[in-house]
């Protein structure tokens, strides 16, 4: 669907709320390396890959937040910034802006403030969320089934068959897993579930998948007390 | 002859550096300039500070007019014109008139350094309603503002909370028949937008523009910290009209890099406007028969390669009489225009 600057679609949406938000975006210590100004050159736009699939332009990313145009931030907030491949090929700029970098900040904001644009760019990605923040990894071997990748051929099927078998060949017994990439240990993973739940992550996860959250909760509040903490996500 | 003067019509940047230089070189110079005082456009025009580096404008002026006056071998004539030339041999004797009271100057040569003249918004189009809105002022309106220290809309003397500036008012327009770039008016516009954030820090600030030309240094002084530092927003598009709405104007234009037409509420809008031939720059090229371009401005002759020497023998021209150009251009072409009028009355006087 082509972008629609005219900002009609948040015509409702109350100036003082746009302006919040990108007040965040502004006050994160990486801003002020990430914009300084843009003249319109167009080198990020054509480096940028996500520009050539989408109407995505990472000019008018940093162009807009130079100009300071809260409506038009909004609506990039909203409708733009999910295209973004977050490769910094855009950071060519001569300007020293990084697009990609703002484009970070704002999906942050957009997360931390639950916008439904931001709720609905994730929702296919509560599996593999899932996995890394309950697991800490994220591609497992049983994963490898012949329905999943037809495209890797017949042999694929005796693998998946007796996969336990063939992990066990590979030397390093970290490797000897299944479920998971490679062996995580209960210290490590409760590390893992302490750091998610201090930094705030998990209340971006609320934000944004309430279902998610609960799963995980349970699931990270059993290990933590197993482990001898007393942690309450809520 | 050598030991004539050399004769130098205009008083303003151009004409008080080329004067310094006959002088600083030992070689006599009589300066006619037509106003009461030396200075030129930034003083006559009220400029608060210079493009790009913010020095006081009056100040800046002044340190030049110093240079040259109370020197014996510089004749400062104020409010004075030349109204006549005849060649005498290699001279030219010159009338000049001071207050209905004519004399000659006899002269070996002659420097032209007669200036540009603001271009008029309301003179070929109405498209901005410079003479209809009080609000719709131009570059200079604003200088006077900011030299009196004071930013305000002259329709209500409230400080402004959107200003605009429009570019290229009167430049590159086939249409108005200017179609050479200005080439002051993005640094001045950026140089003021600057000063007006500092003076009216609530004042959102917008440059609607065709391309910013910062040339050199004034890309890094002026423009990025405008941008940058005190958050002008520039917008590449220019406006086709300005309208009143209640208490405000409406710029319509477009939004050419969001690729979106642009309707937008402010309190000021400043224009731009180029340079063009003055009247004095017209007069003295058709008195002293030097050849002008289509736009009136004074020809000189090898292209980029000697920017001061005219279609006439012993005449030469630097400034903005030759062009748009800013003060740096002109103390330069100055200084050329100096050591070309002494090489020519050197050549002439060994040639016997």
């Amino acid at each position: 669907m082509p972008l629609d600057l005219t900002g009609r679609q948040y015509a409702d949406v109350p100036y003082e709320e746009k302006e919040r938000l990108f007040e965040e975006v502004k006050k994160d210590l990486r801003y002020e390396e990430y914009l300084y100004g843009c003249y319109e050159c167009g080198i990020c736009v054509a480096a940028c890959p996500s520009a050539r699939f989408y109407d995505f332009s990472p000019r008018k990313i940093a162009q807009c937040v130079a100009r300071e145009d809260a409506d038009l931030f909004y609506t990039l907030l909203n409708d733009s910034v999910w295209d973004c491949s977050q490769c910094f090929s855009c950071d060519r700029c001569p300007r020293k802006n990084s697009p990609g970098g703002v484009i970070t900040l704002m999906r942050e904001v957009a997360v931390k403030n639950g916008l439904a644009s931001a709720q609905e760019a994730l929702e296919g990605y509560g599996r593999v969320v899932y996995k890394i923040m309950a697991t800490g990894t994220q591609v497992s071997p049983d994963m490898l089934q012949a329905n999943a990748f037809p495209d890797w051929g017949p042999h694929v099927n005796d693998i998946s068959d007796n996969l336990d078998e063939w992990r066990r060949a590979i030397p390093p017994e970290t490797l000897h897993t299944t479920e998971t990439s490679w062996k995580v240990d209960d210290k490590t993973i409760t590390e893992l579930y302490l750091i998610w739940h201090m930094t705030g992550v998990m209340d971006m996860i609320r934000e944004i998948d309430e279902g998610l959250f609960m799963i995980l909760q349970d699931v990270m509040e059993e290990k933590l007390e197993d482990e001898g903490y007393d942690v309450s996500f809520d | 002859m050598p030991d004539r003067p050399i004769l130098i019509v205009g008083g303003g940047p151009a004409g008080m550096e080329a004067a310094r230089g006959i002088a600083d070189l030992g070689y006599s110079a009589v300066v006619v300039e037509q106003k009461s005082t030396l200075g030129g456009t930034p003083v006559h025009s009220n400029y608060a500070a210079l493009t790009p580096d913010f020095r006081d404008a009056s100040e800046a002026m002044g340190a030049m007019a110093a240079a040259i006056e109370n020197r014996d071998t510089v004749d400062i004539r104020l409010d004075s014109t030349v109204t006549a030339c005849e060649r005498r041999g290699d001279d030219f004797a010159v009338t000049v008139e001071t207050g209905g009271t004519a004399s000659e100057v006899v002269a070996g040569a002659v420097i032209l350094a007669t200036g540009f003249r603001h271009f008029d918004p309301g003179r070929e189009t109405q498209q901005y309603g410079y003479y209809e809105h009080d609000d719709v002022i131009t570059l200079c309106d604003l200088e006077k503002m900011l030299k009196a220290g004071k930013v305000v809309r002259p329709s209500n003397g409230e400080p402004p909370k959107r200003l605009c500036f429009i570019q290229c008012v009167g430049s590159r327009d086939r249409q108005i028949g200017n179609e050479y770039c200005s080439k002051v008016c993005c640094g001045v516009a950026a140089k003021e937008s600057i000063e007006v954030r500092k003076m009216v820090p609530d004042c959102k600030t917008f440059i609607f523009y065709i391309d910013m030309r910062m040339y050199g240094y004034w890309e890094n002084e002026i423009y990025w910290p405008s941008q940058e530092k005190y958050k002008v927003n520039y917008v590449k598009g220019i406006a086709t009209e300005i309208v009143k709405k209640g208490d405000h104007l409406i710029v319509r234009g477009e939004d050419t890099t969001m690729g979106r037409p642009m309707e937008v509420p402010m309190d000021i809008v400043v224009l731009s406007v180029g340079m063009e031939a003055s009247d004095g720059t017209r007069a003295m090229a058709k008195l002293f028969g030097v050849e002008q371009n289509k736009y009136h401005f004074i020809e000189t002759i090898d292209g980029c390669m000697n920017t001061v020497t005219t279609s006439v023998d012993g005449v030469f021209a630097c400034g903005a009489a030759t062009g748009p150009a800013d003060i740096e251009d002109s103390v330069s072409s100055a200084s050329a225009a100096a050591m070309k009028a002494i090489a020519s009355l050197r050549a002439k006087a060994a040639a016997g």
